[in-house]
């Protein structure tokens, strides 16, 4: 999971320069290489979509049995869609690079209009869950690792349970127990903060425990380092040494994971979108993907390796400014 | 080996042991057919007939969560040993050429972490078709770049080592060295991974099955049974409860077998 | 998911008197009320399906014509049992060669932009139809006799048809062909796909967002019901909130924790539990055309051979699987038709019941006598395979105790679920033994669209629904004499015969009938149908 931080473009010997302008340095090599990355994901989408069976035009048209020729030769025309393969890839390419990311086949709007209806519901539980992972992993560690031996080992138990549980079936329970039988939280809808607990916590609960399980082994080994040790002798309160010098010190490897979670979490949200029925750009990318709607599975792709680009940024900025070793290292 | 199990690993082992045998010789545990529907016991409770009860084909749970143990945990495992090998060649031939083709291979592989992993088998899977192989091949993909990024990081911390430099002394040609001795040393943290990685991987398995991607029907699979078992939801518990407890079941000691040989693998190294 | 369910009900707007026979306890307005309707309330509802495309013009899907329904009138009317009554248009006349239809308009009818309707609208709506740009999917194929319109004066508008189609009116009368307010049609037809705006008893004006649906406010100014409808001016509900929650569980869950005043199409296992609970009202119809059937490829593979064919219908008891899969609430078919199509031919009905000896006597003669280790038949040490592609996982249960119920007689079902891209692939190809779908429709006249000739999908003609790929000149002889029928008894005496000819081929092995359903809570008053089977949402009122 580390080996997000290792192998980056910068990975490989940037040389050590000072302060600011190293960072800006930084940053600006991870963009490059982002843009790179961004080219692949769009190129192989591409062509998985063209490799996939059946001509899109007729998929487009299995919604209806009944449409004439001439719908055919108009939606044809309208989508270029007889034009060859590489022309298509070229005009589209060039279209994306304008930020303009054309219609959706099916849903006949621009895709940027159904992304900006759909992005806001996975994007405020990605944010959910994310809130609710590091919240809850750093209550979790800093309580587990102030414990006693038996009281860990449970937390330890319980950290395991919850990461091995599958989230599907873990939103099933909880909508079966806390929205049918218990009506506390809404069975559907995402409008409402409630609509929000039950998907947020069946997303964050692997993340969560994953988190917390790491912090605490960072914060157990930090408490035996001299700086601790030195922080009590001069009448510091055991909980400010926790939090102001054990739990920064056990941040990095967390953050460093979290940046992999934050990356992930599109993936699973598709799921959970799935078993809550909440709109967003998951359930979305199923249906297109289905549907051949070529155009908006390229800009979800699209948009899902941005956010993980900037993740795998930030996250190193943010170990670049927690952990200054790092900055030698580098 | 056996003998420095910890005893609170001994429950996760024998649970593994007896999945294990599940997987390979079903037989030994149910004498039922997983897949002969029984129209007239439809949705029998748990009892002395059916002790997990039937689901809505009057099918034996308990037969079918024994069946399903192979395809359930071979989407996984077979995903993993797949990216694994992968992995392995990607991350040696990286460390051997170095260079622009380290580079080239680096950002493609980024190119498939960064796309968000469902989305990556979900194509795979609309360009094979839906089935147990094209799910492992995709979920390969998916772990894939884990494997090949440890494999190659270990390839050029360990060719800085010692003994490597020494045989290198001996006037070895720089291949020779990896496969030799550079590829051996690197076994145990990538296995260590593989293990990690084995749980994610069998829950991801079962989320594609969850979502009509995995083996078709009949074939008994826990994710895909925990998917039937929504519909009737509201007339029967237990087909949504067992499949559901197995599968964690199995991840957790997976995950707990798992982290054990991690650790000892780092104890190795540090 | 994609292909399948989309074609289900592609016809089910298609012209001409669709009588749907009320099923369960379908709830006309005033059945089992306690008092006078009740003004105001906001009726929530959760509907299992999303339009792509909120415009009925351009939309195929019945969920569409459903949402457009409430603020897109239309010139004319057609009851539930299929009478055309005035709506728009006060009255018509068509000319004797049936080719000039001219409308009378109503006066006084105002758009809820504030626009007047007239017959620069009607025109600019029927152009807007038939436009190529308007990329329409059903509507402009409804009609397709449609040559040109033109304003005759402000009330008024003349229709000129290519060629005489007696479907026009009925045509004319679906929410596909609802009147747009004229100003909206000049835009892109992208910007209807969210946004439309009409003259009808609600409005909306957020408009449609895909997977969450649509708020509904009350027309306070509507006047003009159609004749015959059973509630007049404006509707009762200050509005109506729609939520899209293709999920069944938790639209079930939505409805009994009383999150939502009604939803549709709830699974059967639902229905059966509520149907005891007096809280809640199961209200439904049947559909009349096609059963939700298999259709076996009568034209190449295993199942050409018709004794293989016949062998399926008597060797799976297909009523009791039914009754297994839906606990009664759906009912097994008796025929090529649904019993609620007019023309149904009840004496092909013995032909479908169960006979297991019979069955495995017919594998025999057709050669298939050996058995392999597995229990399957084989011939010439080939197994008797057949494969079944779906692309709708909603069907997996009922597919999974018929091939249960297929093996007891040695045959062996291969499921295939597939995407929507390889199963249109291989169905114009026709690469499959039996595709399973169902096909509502007025009248027997859709025994054309599902078996002549013309009708069998390929990579020239398309998609189109002879999914069985049936080819007889019998029957094709007999669809023609139909055509010509002008006597209706003569019409229904001539499909009765193909419904036995087809039986006698076993060009389909009919599953159940399918059921339009609304279930709500119980307080949920004046729920009824359209005649297209879907819920008709401007007449209900809330009892508190």
């Amino acid at each position: 999971m580390a080996g997000v931080l290792k192998t980056g473009p910068a990975g490989n010997g940037a040389p050590a320069g000072t302060g600011r302008a190293e960072l800006v340095r930084l940053v600006l090599l991870r963009a490059g290489g982002s843009a790179a990355v961004l080219w692949g994901a769009v190129t192989a989408t591409f062509v998985l979509l063209r490799v996939m069976p059946g001509n899109t035009a007729d998929v487009l048209m299995a919604r209806s049995t009944t449409a004439s020729a001439e719908t055919r030769a108009q939606l044809i025309a309208d989508y270029r869609l007889d034009e060859s393969v590489g022309a298509q890839y070229l005009a589209y390419l060039g279209k994306t690079a304008r930020g303009d990311f054309g219609d959706s086949y099916v849903l006949r709007r621009p895709v940027t209009e159904v992304l900006a209806t759909q992005l806001p519901h996975t994007l405020l539980l990605v944010a959910a869950t994310l809130v609710v992972t590091v919240a809850g992993a750093v209550v979790l560690a800093v309580l587990s690792a102030r414990a006693g031996r038996v009281a860990r080992s449970v937390f330890a138990g319980v950290e395991s349970l919850l990461v091995a549980v599958p989230p599907f079936w873990l939103g099933l329970v909880l909508l079966t127990l806390f929205s049918f039988t218990l009506p506390i939280f809404p069975a559907v809808g995402s409008s409402s903060l409630s609509g929000l607990v039950l998907p947020t916590l069946t997303l964050a609960a692997g993340p969560l425990a994953l988190v917390s399980g790491v912090l605490r082994e960072g914060m157990l080994r930090a408490l035996h380092e001299p700086f601790v040790l030195t922080a009590r002798t001069r009448g510091i309160s055991e909980t400010a040494v926790h939090v102001r010098h054990v739990l920064r010190h056990a941040l990095l490897p967390a953050t460093s994971l979290l940046g992999w979670i934050g990356g992930s979490l599109l993936g699973g949200a598709v799921i959970i979108e799935i078993v809550f029925s909440r709109p967003g750009v998951g359930r979305l990318l199923l249906t297109s993907v289905q549907n051949k709607d070529l155009p908006v599975v390229i800009a979800v792709v699209l948009l899902s390796a941005l956010v993980f680009v900037v993740f795998t940024i930030i996250v190193d900025v943010i170990t670049w400014l927690v952990d200054p070793r790092t900055r030698e290292a580098a | 080996m056996i003998r420095a199990i910890r005893p609170g690993l001994w429950p996760a082992v024998v649970l593994l042991v007896v999945l294990a045998a599940m997987a390979a010789v079903p037989g030994l545990f149910t004498g039922a057919d997983p897949d002969a529907a029984d129209l007239n016991a439809t949705f029998a409770p748990p009892g002395p007939d059916h002790w997990l009860g039937t689901d809505e084909n009057g099918r034996d749970l308990w037969a079918r969560i024994v069946h399903g143990a192979r395809p359930s945990l071979l989407i996984g495992g077979g995903a993993v040993a797949v990216a694994l090998l992968g992995g392995a060649v990607v991350g040696v031939t990286a460390a051997q050429l170095g260079g622009l083709a380290d580079q080239a291979l680096s950002r493609s592989l980024e190119v498939l972490l960064s796309v968000p992993w469902l989305l990556l088998v979900f194509l795979v899977v609309a360009v094979m078709g839906p089935g147990t192989f094209p799910a492992m091949v995709g979920l390969a993909l998916v772990s894939l770049p884990g494997f090949a990024r440890v494999v190659r990081a270990e390839v050029l911390r360990l060719r800085a080592a010692p003994f490597v430099e020494a045989a290198r002394g001996f006037g070895w040609s720089r291949l020779q060295v990896t496969v030799r001795h550079v590829v051996p040393n690197a076994l145990g943290p990538v296995l260590a991974l593989a293990t990690v990685t084995l749980g994610a991987t069998i829950v991801a398995g079962s989320s594609l099955s969850f979502v009509g991607l995995g083996p078709q029907p009949p074939t008994a699979e826990w994710g895909a049974m925990l998917a039937a078992s929504r519909r009737t939801l509201s007339v029967a518990w237990w087909p949504a409860a067992f499949p559901g407890v197995a599968l964690t079941l199995a991840v957790l000691a997976i995950t707990a077998v798992g982290q054990e040989l991690q650790r000892r693998a780092d104890g190795r190294h540090l | 998911m994609g292909a399948s369910k989309a074609w289900r009900w592609g016809a089910a707007g298609a012209a001409a008197a669709l009588a749907l026979t009320a099923g369960c306890s379908a709830g006309g307005d005033g059945e089992g009320t306690t008092g006078a309707p009740r003004e105001g309330g906001v009726l929530k509802l959760a509907l299992e399906k999303e339009p792509e495309c909120l415009d009925p013009h351009q939309t195929p899907t019945q969920s569409g014509r459903l949402l457009a329904r409430p603020i897109l009138d239309s010139l004319v009317y057609q009851d539930p049992k299929g009478t055309l009554h005035p709506w728009l248009a006060k009255s018509w006349a068509v000319s004797t060669d049936g080719l000039k239809y001219t409308f009378n308009l109503r006066d006084g009818v105002k758009f809820t932009d504030g626009s007047a309707f007239d017959a620069d609208a009607v025109v600019a709506n029927l152009d807007h139809v038939v436009d190529p740009k308007t990329k329409s999917l059903l509507a402009a194929s409804l009609i397709s006799a449609y040559d040109s319109a033109k304003a005759v004066d402000p009330k008024t508008v003349e229709v000129t048809l290519k060629k005489p189609d007696s479907g026009f009116l009925a045509a004319v009368a679906t929410p596909n062909l609802g009147i747009h307010a004229p100003t909206t049609l000049k835009d892109d037809p992208a910007k209807l796909c969210s946004k439309i705006v009409g003259s009808g008893p609600f409005q909306s004006d957020g408009g449609f967002i895909q997977q969450q649906g649509i708020t509904y406010t009350k027309n306070p100014d509507y006047a003009w019901s159609p004749e015959g409808a059973a509630h007049q001016g404006p509707a009762r509900l200050d509005g109506i909130e729609v939520q899209i929650v293709p999920d069944d569980p938790s639209r079930s869950g939505a409805l009994t924790s009383g999150q939502v005043d009604a939803v549709t199409a709830l699974p059967p296992t639902s229905v059966k539990e509520l149907r005891g609970n007096d809280a809640f009202k199961v209200h439904s119809v049947l559909y009349p055309g096609a059963n939700h059937s298999y259709w076996p490829n009568t034209a190449n593979g295993t199942l050409a051979d018709v004794r293989v064919r016949k062998a399926l219908r008597a060797g799976i008891d297909w009523k009791k699987i039914v009754q297994n899969v839906y606990f009664g609430v759906y009912e097994g078919a008796e025929g090529v038709l649904s019993k609620s199509t007019p023309g149904f031919d009840a004496s092909v009905t013995p032909a479908y019941a169960y006979d297991p000896a019979a069955a495995n006597a017919l594998l025999d003669e057709a050669g298939w006598t050996a058995r392999d280790g597995d229990g399957y038949r084989t011939k010439d040490g080939k197994r008797l395979k057949v494969r079944h592609m779906w692309s709708d996982p909603s069907v997996e249960t009922l597919s999974v105790q018929i091939q249960a119920a297929a093996k007891e007689i040695g045959v062996e079902f291969v499921e295939e679920n597939l995407d929507g891209g390889t199963f249109v692939d291989r169905l114009l190809k026709g690469d499959y033994e039996i595709i399973d779908t169902g096909f509502a429709a007025p009248g027997p006249d859709v025994l054309r669209v599902l078996f002549s000739k013309a009708n069998i999908p390929t990579p020239d003609r398309g998609i189109a629904n002879n999914m069985a790929r049936y080819d007889n000149p019998v029957v094709e002889a007999d669809f023609d004499a139909a055509l010509r029928a002008t006597d209706p008894a003569e019409q229904l005496k001539i499909y009765a015969k193909v419904q036995q000819q087809l039986t006698e081929d076993a060009a389909v092995l009919p599953i159940y009938t399918s059921t339009s359903s609304l279930t709500a809570r119980s307080g949920v008053q004046g729920v009824a149908f359209h005649v297209d089977g879907s819920p008709n949402l401007t007449e209900i009122w809330l009892e508190s």
